[in-house]
């Protein structure tokens, strides 16, 4: 971050002055030798754990108790992959989950906005409301659904017992499991869509607002031809962002089902987990997480260029 | 513009220069980090073999919570009056004994020099030993100090020659009754699978009780355990004697899962049993919601403890039933838990003296007299079985049939987890019996040829 905005200041000097002197020379080095630190902080911390996953997945790595040993070259770890029928089913479950999830979060959470923004009264009080739970550690709410959930005492089959509708174990299939953990993460995650979609809709220009209504258009055209295709970068941005967390999934599943029933909620990053540190097969679990994070990549480059229109779009506006 | 790109050049060519200096202090200090790693590696390789009779010291103890809170202090602090310059610092672990590994497995492979001993499961020594994550203590101990234990357990806790966990305390399932429920319903103890399940039908038909019989259905390892029983009550094996070939497409794993499954849709089991773990069965148990429990040693005192069970003096324990055809009782599946060592300790002598007390008289009564754990050395087994306040579990222990699960084979883990998965959602009916058991038995397969 703090590496950016060193590049940026100086960017900002050129453009201002159309050269470069002495003085903005001076600030840039200042500014790299303020970024240096977070630079070898965000190296050791993001960047050679990366770098040492890729080597571990493409080596014969042998666990010793004197720690790891990469001896030599392979790539049967991503061969094992694509023959095990586990990876496949938790690679379709990673993504279908995500699809799933990301899209009723953006729905819902772009409706809530809406009607947020138009709040006059207790906004604040609204916000803080919607982000609680947000603002619960994942851990802690999965605990919270757990009771929910539970099988012989819990609150929602007690419900469900009271309308008629008979004492369902909503973990204990695999529908119903994968079902209670999307709405478990919906619950935690619209809200954080829904402030990110608010500060998009703050920052329109009320002037093609005014021009609209001069015209007659009516609200429904409003949001169909105005709002939504003006919001489209902010909910790219939601998206991605989401898209990204949904796709890592590991702390619900690991609270609420721990990948059961079977294998129907195994996401790719607890079967990443169970081979790394379960069955200490580091070579393969590492070649798990690299290939999760490949395909997470690639689609959120997907992703981008097909919304790479808009967000150009706006930015020349 | 020249002089624009000019400047640029400048400026990029001092963005090299930064960048280098950024790269080569990481550099340095991952190269710190490294060298402190190995230097540990090294010294406790290089240490000369301790004896084991050390009395001071530090050492930290990695346990999971035994049964009832307050069971390790007090083995402490007895340690502690044996040897007073021995400090023993306890790090309580997960319960969930895949979890526990996992943090074990983490730390001890980077090169943690801390837990110093830690309690690990009884199924742990292949993996531990073919990684080298545990000392072998048949290097340090003489093979007299392993005589004393019951007979099976240190083959238990050996791996290719070596002895890597000093048995601490054993477990095995065990079936739990209500003594009130079956007396009012004038029901006999269960002898017999197909017994329990009618038993379980009717208490709950004649409204005794909500549930009939509990037990550990969870896609995890608690599963295989219960699995384990079934299927050797039935006949059938996990693997071959040589760990070459799964078999657990056989007749026999189809005769112990469909029952299981069968416990589940006739009613004789709630439906939630497939999320169940040990802690969700006992609840429902000490509530008073079930008739049957399967669980192991530790469930006795809590459900004898009043601030956590409704059911306190109303609870009987058996042998696990069989199929019906083949002889009383069935089979237990063997749990319970090793102490190992840290390759990294500092204090590997330190470690031995409190290994060894941990299997001395006086501790294994403590175990077995104030918190009904199943002693691991035998003369403590005889002198307890023979007194009359012993709890009932351990005398219950002296009639069962035992049986290991298959964790000879250091890819133990993938083994189980191709059981457990499948048998669960076979449980769960997600999947039918026999597509269950085929799938298990090629992950199986897979498994003990190294895959994932």
């Amino acid at each position: 971050m703090a590496a950016v905005t060193g590049v940026d200041s100086v960017v900002k000097v050129m453009d201002k002055r159309g050269h470069r002197d002495v003085h903005s020379l001076r600030q840039a080095r200042i500014g790299w030798m303020f970024s240096t630190p977070a630079l070898v902080f965000i190296g050791l911390v993001t960047i050679f754990p990366i770098g040492f996953s890729v080597a571990l997945s493409l080596s014969n790595v042998n666990v010793t108790g004197n720690g790891f040993a990469l001896q030599g070259f392979t790539f049967s770890n991503y061969s094992q992959l694509i023959h095990s029928s586990t990876w496949r089913y938790a690679l379709v479950f990673t993504v279908f989950y995500t699809v799933v999830t990301v899209a009723v979060e953006v729905v819902l959470g772009t409706m809530i906005a809406l009607v947020l923004e138009r709040l006059t009264k207790a906004r604040g009080m609204m916000m803080a409301l919607l982000l609680l739970p947000w603002s619960i550690i994942t851990v802690i709410s999965a605990e919270l659904w757990q009771y929910i959930y539970e099988g012989t005492y819990g609150v929602l089959q007690a419900i469900f017992q009271s309308i008629g509708l008979g004492a369902p174990v909503f973990l204990g299939s695999p529908t119903s499991a994968i079902i209670s953990m999307m709405v478990a993460d919906i619950w935690k995650t619209t809200p954080f869509v829904a402030v990110i979609v608010i500060a998009g809709l703050v920052m329109l220009p009320s002037d093609v607002y005014e021009a609209a209504s001069c015209d007659g258009a009516s609200n429904w055209t409003i949001f169909w031809k105005i709002t939504l295709p003006l919001l489209r970068p902010t909910i790219a941005i939601a998206v991605l962002f989401r898209v990204l967390q949904a796709f890592g999934v590991f702390d619900l599943p690991f609270v609420l089902t721990g990948g059961g029933p079977g294998t129907a909620t195994t996401s790719l990053a607890i079967l990443s987990y169970k081979v790394m540190f379960q069955n200490i097969d580091y070579g393969p679990g590492a070649a798990v997480a690299v290939s999760a994070t490949l395909l997470v990549i690639l689609g959120c480059l997907l992703f981008l260029r097909v919304f790479k229109t808009q967000v150009g779009r706006e930015e020349v506006q | 513009m020249k002089k624009i790109d000019s400047s640029k050049k400048r400026f990029s060519l001092r963005r090299t220069r930064t960048v280098t200096l950024a790269v080569a202090t990481s550099a340095l200090v991952l190269a710190a980090c490294g060298s402190t790693s190995s230097s540990q590696g090294t010294s406790s390789q290089g240490s000369s073999q301790p004896a084991g009779s050390a009395t001071s010291g530090n050492i930290t103890w990695w346990a999971s919570p035994i049964a009832q809170v307050g069971i390790r202090a007090n083995l402490i602090s007895h340690f502690e009056k044996a040897y007073p310059k021995i400090h023993v610092t306890l790090e309580s672990a997960p319960t969930n004994t895949d979890t526990n590994r996992s943090q074990l497995v983490t730390e001890i492979s980077g090169g943690s020099t801390t837990p110093d001993v830690f309690m690990g499961d009884v199924i742990w020594p292949a993996q531990f030993g073919a990684h080298s994550l545990a000392v072998p203590l048949s290097k340090y101990l003489p093979s007299s100090y392993f005589a004393k234990f019951a007979p099976g357990l240190v083959s238990g806790a050996s791996y290719k020659g070596q002895v890597y966990g000093s048995p601490l305390f054993e477990d095995q399932g065990f079936l739990y009754y209500r003594k009130d429920l079956l007396a009012k319903a004038h029901l006999p103890v269960p002898k017999t699978w197909q017994q329990l399940e009618s038993e379980s039908l009717t208490l709950e038909k004649d409204g005794y009780v909500k549930y009939g019989f509990v037990w550990e259905g969870d896609s995890y390892e608690g599963l295989t355990c219960d699995f384990m029983e079934y299927l050797t009550s039935a006949g059938g094996k996990v693997v071959n004697s040589g760990y070459t070939k799964a078999e657990l497409d056989s007749p026999q794993a189809i005769k112990a899962v469909s029952f299981m499954r069968s416990l589940i849709t006739s009613g004789a089991s709630p439906q939630a049993v497939t999320t169940f773990q040990e802690p969700q069965a006992m609840a429902v148990f000490d509530a008073g919601n079930a008739a049957f429990l399967r669980n192991w040693d530790y469930a006795w005192a809590n459900s004898q403890t009043p601030a956590n069970s409704k059911v306190v003096g109303d609870v009987g324990v058996a042998p696990l039933p069989t199929f019906a055809g083949q002889s009383y009782p069935g089979y237990s599946n063997i749990g319970g838990w090793n102490l190992y060592i840290n390759p990294h300790s500092k204090n590997i002598a330190a470690d031995l003296t409190f290994i060894k007390w941990m299997s001395s008289t006086e501790a294994q009564m403590i175990l077995g007299k104030t918190y009904s754990e199943i002693p691991t050395v035998e003369s403590v087994r005889q002198e307890l079985a023979s007194s009359s306040s012993t709890p009932p579990p351990l005398k219950v222990a002296a009639e069962t049939n035992l049986v290991p699960r298959p964790a000879g084979t250091p890819n133990y883990p993938q083994l189980s987890n191709a059981i457990y998965t499948n048998v669960n959602a076979a449980l769960s009916g997600s999947m039918s019996v026999s597509a269950a058991l085929k799938a298990a038995q090629s992950q199986a397969q897979t498994a003990l040829s190294g895959g994932l």
